[in-house]
């Protein structure tokens, strides 16, 4: 254009660190709804707090004999009240994929900055989450079971009421991350292949698990299987889980990479 | 924005009009390209080949770091373009009209007569 | 000028379908484009393919000269609207808004609140609440804020009315004028944007059909109407893009007049109307073969 006006052509920027930036700004996407990921986990875990608490106070105020209270304090001490805790945690990542993804693709954003993005995020809250149940535990035990002798975090299957809070930590930490990246890996294979997808997904878990349950029962193994948990016991099974944590982070990688939105 | 011809060409036309009816006096700025781009709704770059088609006329011209200028004498010039062009552009197709509907040219004289009062 | 998107041989297909049907083209910097076509034939799954968020069956995509899939140094120069985005549950218009300018280094907030005010969009209300209005202006909204060098809008205009997708042309034009940017738009409207754009590519059935400027596209058909012999003898000779008539009277549209044949046809006192840009590509899209009594001069 020959005329005279102030135009300032918006030139394409240069490469260099921004990769990085791609990066934090996807854990900044996934933190800009504040409601979801910091007070949703803590309003399910202050209403299943409350939910025991009052189990407890009721257990405790009619049960009076003693060895029957010491009963009730070790059957407590089983207690899988932190379980829905960390099935919101799959939600979590369920949702990242489902709908964080296709967002963010809407921002340009590429699928290996998405992933990257996303597990530094979730592994963060991972830690941040994991850090505050840790300091819970540790009240609990302190105040002998909240002055009531409940258990709900320093559980059985989180160390019990001995463990070293790192150990705990760990446990709690390695349990989220399993969720999240569980969670996510199944919202990938439904980003790529959709229903069909879905479909052969638990359809094969289905068989697997049948083709499993016969295997163990027709060899009658399940003894061992029982003593393998028992052998273990919840952090070695938690430590296993490491296992398939990594390898849906590594496929739910490779199955997104090739994912295209739905038109 | 007539469909049939190119919309820059209709462009420079409607600033000549604005120039010979005088809304654009000689040596005055005229609208740069955005302004007359957002205010017919056209493309900018429409806008600037319509403006750059005047400048190469010589209609207007060029003031660096400030605008665009209608150029001397460029009304005059516009005027006897647009005279030479008048036998073509309204009087044939008055004659063709007129022939379709059988008034000899006595009668189209009569009428031109009778039009205005100049 | 340099070339900001370069398709050659693409080629989509979708199992039996094919989407994208061996396309090549190239799209000039600081330009607005048209990419026009009737629904299915293949618009979307263009744009998505150079914006890499779906993958070629063959051919070649450069975008600012690199392979766009995957490639973040690209991409993050691209903006892409289209019109089914998928928002996150629960979330509202500002979190888009606050969102954008970590993606979009051109992003202009000020820009963003004046187009937000424009379009009357609440800003706390749940995406999910909003109407389809509402929903188009906030694509319309960050596309136009973005100032990404290259910018594509995909309909994004479905559910605005009349006076708010006059206001996107309007601001858009006024933005591009000030800040020039590439700028590919496709639509139905074609009548509304016709003004807005430099270049037209028009798809049909995953072909390119047209890929011209829009000024040599004007006048490129002209209608011919009279008496059904003076018609056919004018267009004798020519090539006929579409005949209709209604009693003694014919209506024939053919390519491009020389201002010799405009004289012609007046002399034989035929009237020659123009033939816009939509019609042109309803023309060329419609059903070529049968007549129907839907077929009328738009």
């Amino acid at each position: 254009m020959s005329t005279v006006t102030r135009t300032a052509p918006t030139e394409p920027l240069a490469d260099g660190h921004d990769a990085g930036n791609r990066i934090l700004a996807v854990v900044r996407l996934h933190l800009v709804n504040r409601y979801s990921v910091f007070a949703v986990p803590w309003m399910i875990m202050g209403g299943i707090f409350i939910v025991n608490l009052t189990i407890w106070w009721i257990i405790f105020a009619s049960v009076t004999n003693e060895s029957d209270r010491a009963d009730a304090r070790d059957g407590i001490s089983y207690s899988g009240a932190l379980f829905y805790i960390f099935v919101y945690m799959l939600v979590l990542g369920i949702q990242a994929v489902a709908y964080t993804f296709p967002f963010a693709l809407g921002f340009s954003v590429t699928r290996r900055d998405f992933w990257l993005g996303s597990a530094l995020t979730f592994i963060t809250l991972s830690a941040v989450y994991s850090a505050g149940l840790t300091i819970l535990a540790a009240i609990e035990v302190a105040t002998d079971g909240w002055g009531l002798g409940g258990t709900m975090f320093a559980s059985f299957y989180f160390g019990g009421a001995d463990a070293s809070w790192l150990e705990r930590f760990g446990l709690y930490f390695a349990t989220y991350l399993f969720f999240y990246f569980v969670g996510a890996a199944i919202a990938t294979i439904y980003q790529r292949w959709r229903n069909n997808g879905m479909l052969a997904l638990f359809g094969t878990l289905g068989l697997v698990l049948i083709a499993g349950i016969a295997l163990v029962s027709f060899t009658s193994s399940w003894p061992a299987v029982g003593a393998w948990f028992d052998a273990n016991g919840p952090s070695g099974v938690i430590a296993w889980s490491l296992a398939p944590t990594a390898i849906a982070a590594i496929t739910g990688y490779f199955i997104l990479r090739r994912a295209t939105p739905k038109n | 924005m007539d469909e049939s011809r190119p919309i820059f060409v209709q462009i420079a036309e409607l600033i000549e009009n604005d120039i010979i009816a005088g809304a654009l006096p000689e040596e005055t700025q005229v609208p740069s390209t955005n302004e007359f781009a957002a205010f017919h709704r056209i493309n900018p770059a429409t806008a600037g080949k319509g403006v750059n088609v005047l400048v190469d006329d010589g209609i207007l011209y060029k003031k660096r770091g400030i605008g665009m200028f209608v150029a001397s004498g460029a009304r005059e010039r516009l005027v006897a373009k647009r005279r030479d062009r008048f036998q073509n552009e309204f009087i044939a197709p008055l004659i063709v009209e007129a022939e379709k509907l059988g008034i000899d040219k006595t009668q189209v004289i009569d009428m031109i007569r009778k039009e205005g009062t100049a | 000028m340099s070339a900001v998107v370069e398709a050659s041989h693409l080629t989509r297909r979708f199992g039996d379908t094919t989407a994208v049907d061996d396309i090549s083209f190239s799209v000039q910097k600081n330009t607005i484009h048209g990419l026009l076509g009737r629904n299915g034939a293949g618009k979307t799954t263009l744009m998505q393919l150079l914006t890499g968020q779906d993958f070629a069956t063959r051919g070649e995509i450069r975008v600012f000269g690199e392979n766009p899939v995957e490639n973040s140094g690209v991409l993050k120069n691209v903006c892409f609207i289209k019109e089914s985005q998928r928002y996150p549950d629960e979330f509202k218009p500002r979190h888009v808004f606050t969102s954008a300018p970590w993606f979009f280094p051109n992003w202009d907030a000020a820009f963003a609140d004046r187009l937000i005010a424009d379009f009357r969009l609440p800003l706390n209300r749940r995406i999910k609440k909003l109407s389809r209005g509402q929903l188009s202006a906030i694509g319309v909204i960050v596309g136009l804020a973005s100032r990404a060098p290259l910018t594509f809008f995909d309909e994004p205009y479905l559910g605005l009315d009349a006076v708010a997708r006059q206001i996107f042309y309007d601001r858009l034009l006024e933005d591009y004028g000030d800040h020039p940017r590439t700028v590919i738009l496709s639509t139905h409207l074609i009548d509304e944007v016709s003004n807005l754009l430099e270049h037209v590519l028009v798809i049909d059935e995953g072909k390119l059909l047209i890929d011209e400027d829009a000024e040599s596209l004007r006048g490129s058909a002209t209608t011919v109407v009279g008496t059904r012999q003076g018609v056919d003898a004018f267009v004798a000779d020519r090539e006929v893009l579409h005949r209709d008539g209604i009693g003694g009277l014919a209506s024939v549209t053919v390519g491009r007049l020389s201002p010799q044949d405009r004289a012609r046809a007046a002399e034989m006192g035929l009237e020659l109307s123009p033939v816009s840009l939509q019609q042109l590509v309803v023309r060329l899209t419609g059903s070529t073969q049968t007549e129907t009594a839907l077929e009328q001069s738009a």
